[in-house]
């Protein structure tokens, strides 16, 4: 990353710190906050879709067990909402690790295969078992965050904006430093030449493995902060919808940039907000993210930064490119 | 004198019904250069896939190294083993640069850390010449010629035991050629044992010690580079080859 990116990264979060200051409407703060929350959804999901380069569907699975452990622990165990979001992160991360033992050495189509029927099994366990889960009704009324006295549901989400804030910054700082480091440069590697990585001593299966855990830990512990925020657990979250939403921030953002899918989840939370107050665009907001997607990757491959870069602001990110096969001269 | 670090015995690969290796039988002592040639699709690049398992073992026959087999071990533990390989086709990491490049096989197959990394990674690149200013380059904007150095770096800077290398020299000028040569020749003083696949047939016989010839993934010749380019099998099979 070159220094004026990094300048330009921490100007945004200081102005994204200075927000509250001058919006104090709940209803703003509150789009806010659940873009933060795709945010990180997002930008870890890049880490093993975007660096890996594993066609993980099975992402939002994830975030839905964080939801869940966070529901469950805070509302029927009646454990502290603050621990029961970072539980989230927790069964997230054992959740991707359950899922990565297969996953670690398919190959491209059958990923997406098994992770996808991954999350439709998450969900009809959640369905099933309604005595734990609420069933189709979900959970409600979990309890709020407070800190002593203090509820977070006063000034107007004040300090829900700055706890989700709070939180996007640290996954943030997390999956830089995770790219950067050689493990970092080792899943670029393989995801590139999977044959030439081997030969350099890179476990592909390890890696995978790691990198879909290390994806989980802050989605699920976003799961958690969702339902304690909102209050509520429901099985929307492992939907085709939240699906998609999330996918588009990532495609749209430009895989393998981390910060591109956090731009683009505040750009899409807000554009959708918008435009579901525009009559007759209701509900075919999501078709237009949709055509918005494919746009993107039609024009600029890699998304919002490569389509920045081309205005020379975004040097220092690229697109990712495909893997060959080295070994063999057939595939 | 015998002291072999690799020993492959009976190494088979099928591809359907097609036997691209059989039954190749040797052994290549430590310290030597040792040649392998043979017409276009004989098994020689097969061969070496079945040795490093990239991107798969044998179907039968055993492979020894250092008294170890490794025939059926990850191609990741048998590259941390001290078994380094390079490739036919142009490889490279697309997204790193060279020095990462190098960072990679040093922290991985060499199982350095930190400084020590670093150290080997700049040491493999002076060793290959690699120009100083296009280090910190992406690979995938490097030219041919950078890239081959790279991948010949990038086999070295984890101090193999081994180094494999599967055509270096096609597609390379006569210098560059001639600096392969020498590099080889370098390597090996140090103690790294090389099998060397190569059509540019000067450069092989000009460094090798021993050389092995395979026709339709069999052996048909091995011994006295001299003598096995005089067999009449052998440019009898390189003949037909050219048809
Ligand atoms: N992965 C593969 N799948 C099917 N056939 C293969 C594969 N790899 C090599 N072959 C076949 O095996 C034979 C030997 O190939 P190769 O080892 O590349 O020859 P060489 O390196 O001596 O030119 C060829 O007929 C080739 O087409
Ligand atoms: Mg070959």
């Amino acid at each position: 990353m070159t220094r004026t990116r990094i300048a330009a990264i921490l100007v945004a979060f200081a102005l994204l710190a200075l927000v509250p200051l001058v919006v104090t409407d709940s209803y703003v703060r509150h789009l806010f906050i659940i873009a933060f929350i795709y945010a990180v959804v997002a930008s870890n999901w890049d880490l093993s879709l975007g660096y890996t380069g594993l066609f993980n569907f099975g992402h939002l699975t994830f975030f839905g067990v964080g939801v869940y452990t966070a529901a469950i622990l805070a509302e029927t165990v009646e454990l502290s909402p603050w621990a029961a979001i970072l539980c989230g992160g927790i069964t997230a991360a054992l959740a991707a690790l359950l899922i990565s033992a297969p996953v670690a050495r398919l190959k491209g189509i059958y990923v997406v295969l098994v992770t996808f029927a991954f999350s439709q099994l998450a969900m009809q366990v959640v369905l099933s078992q309604s005595d734990i889960t609420g069933g189709a009704e979900g959970i409600v009324r979990i309890p709020y965050l407070q800190v002593g006295d203090y509820r977070f549901i006063r000034d107007y989400n004040l300090a829900y904006y700055y706890t989700a804030f709070a939180m996007l910054c640290v996954s943030t700082v997390f999956l830089l430093a995770v790219v950067a480091s050689p493990f970092g440069k080792s899943l670029r590697a393989l995801r590139d030449n999977p044959d030439y990585a081997a030969s350099r001593g890179i476990s592909v299966a390890r890696q995978r493995i790691m990198s879909l855990v290390l994806s989980a830990v802050f989605t699920g512990i976003a799961g958690g902060f969702y339902a304690i925020y909102l209050r509520v657990a429901s099985p929307e979250v492992f939907g085709f919808g939240t699906l998609s939403l999330a996918l588009s921030m990532v495609l749209i953002g430009g895989v393998g940039t981390i910060i591109g899918p956090v731009l683009a989840a505040l750009f899409l939370t807000f554009l959708t907000e918008a435009m579901a107050g525009i009559r007759g665009l209701e509900d075919a907001r999501f078709i237009v993210v949709a055509l918005a997607m494919i746009l993107v990757l039609r024009l600029a491959p890699g998304g919002s930064i490569e389509m920045l870069s081309r205005l020379r602001l975004g040097a220092g990110f690229r697109s990712r490119r495909e893997t060959t096969d080295t070994a063999g001269n057939r595939s | 004198m015998s002291n072999p670090i690799l020993e492959v015995d009976r190494a088979s690969r099928t591809f359907g019904g097609l036997k691209a290796v059989q039954e190749v039988s040797f052994s290549v002592e430590e310290g030597e250069i040792f040649g392998v040639a043979g017409p276009n699709g004989s098994g020689k690049s097969t061969l070496f896939n079945l040795i490093t398992g990239i991107p798969f073992p044998p179907t039968s026959g055993s492979i020894v190294f250092g008294g170890t087999r490794i025939d059926g071990k990850s191609p990741h533990a048998i590259a941390r083993s001290g078994l380094a390989r390079t490739f036919q086709k142009d490889a490279e990491f697309p997204d790193l640069s060279a020095r990462e490049t190098m960072l990679i096989g040093a922290s991985y197959a060499g199982g350095m850390s930190g400084r020590q990394a670093g150290h080997a990674a700049d040491d493999a690149l002076e060793l290959v010449s690699f120009p100083e200013d296009r280090r910190d380059v992406e690979s995938g904007h490097l030219s041919v010629y950078e890239k081959k150095q790279l991948m010949i770096g990038s086999a070295l800077v984890s101090n193999p035991r081994i180094l494999m290398l599967d055509e270096p020299a096609s597609g390379l000028t006569r210098p560059e050629i001639a600096a392969l040569d020498k590099l080889l020749l370098d390597v090996n003083r140090t103690g790294v044992t090389i099998l060397l696949i190569e059509h540019v047939l000067s450069l092989l016989l000009s460094v090798s010690e021993r050389l092995l010839v395979l026709n339709q993934g069999q052996i048909l010749a091995s011994g006295d580079p001299q003598e096995v380019i005089r067999d009449p099998k052998v440019i009898e099979a390189y003949l037909g080859g050219r048809k």
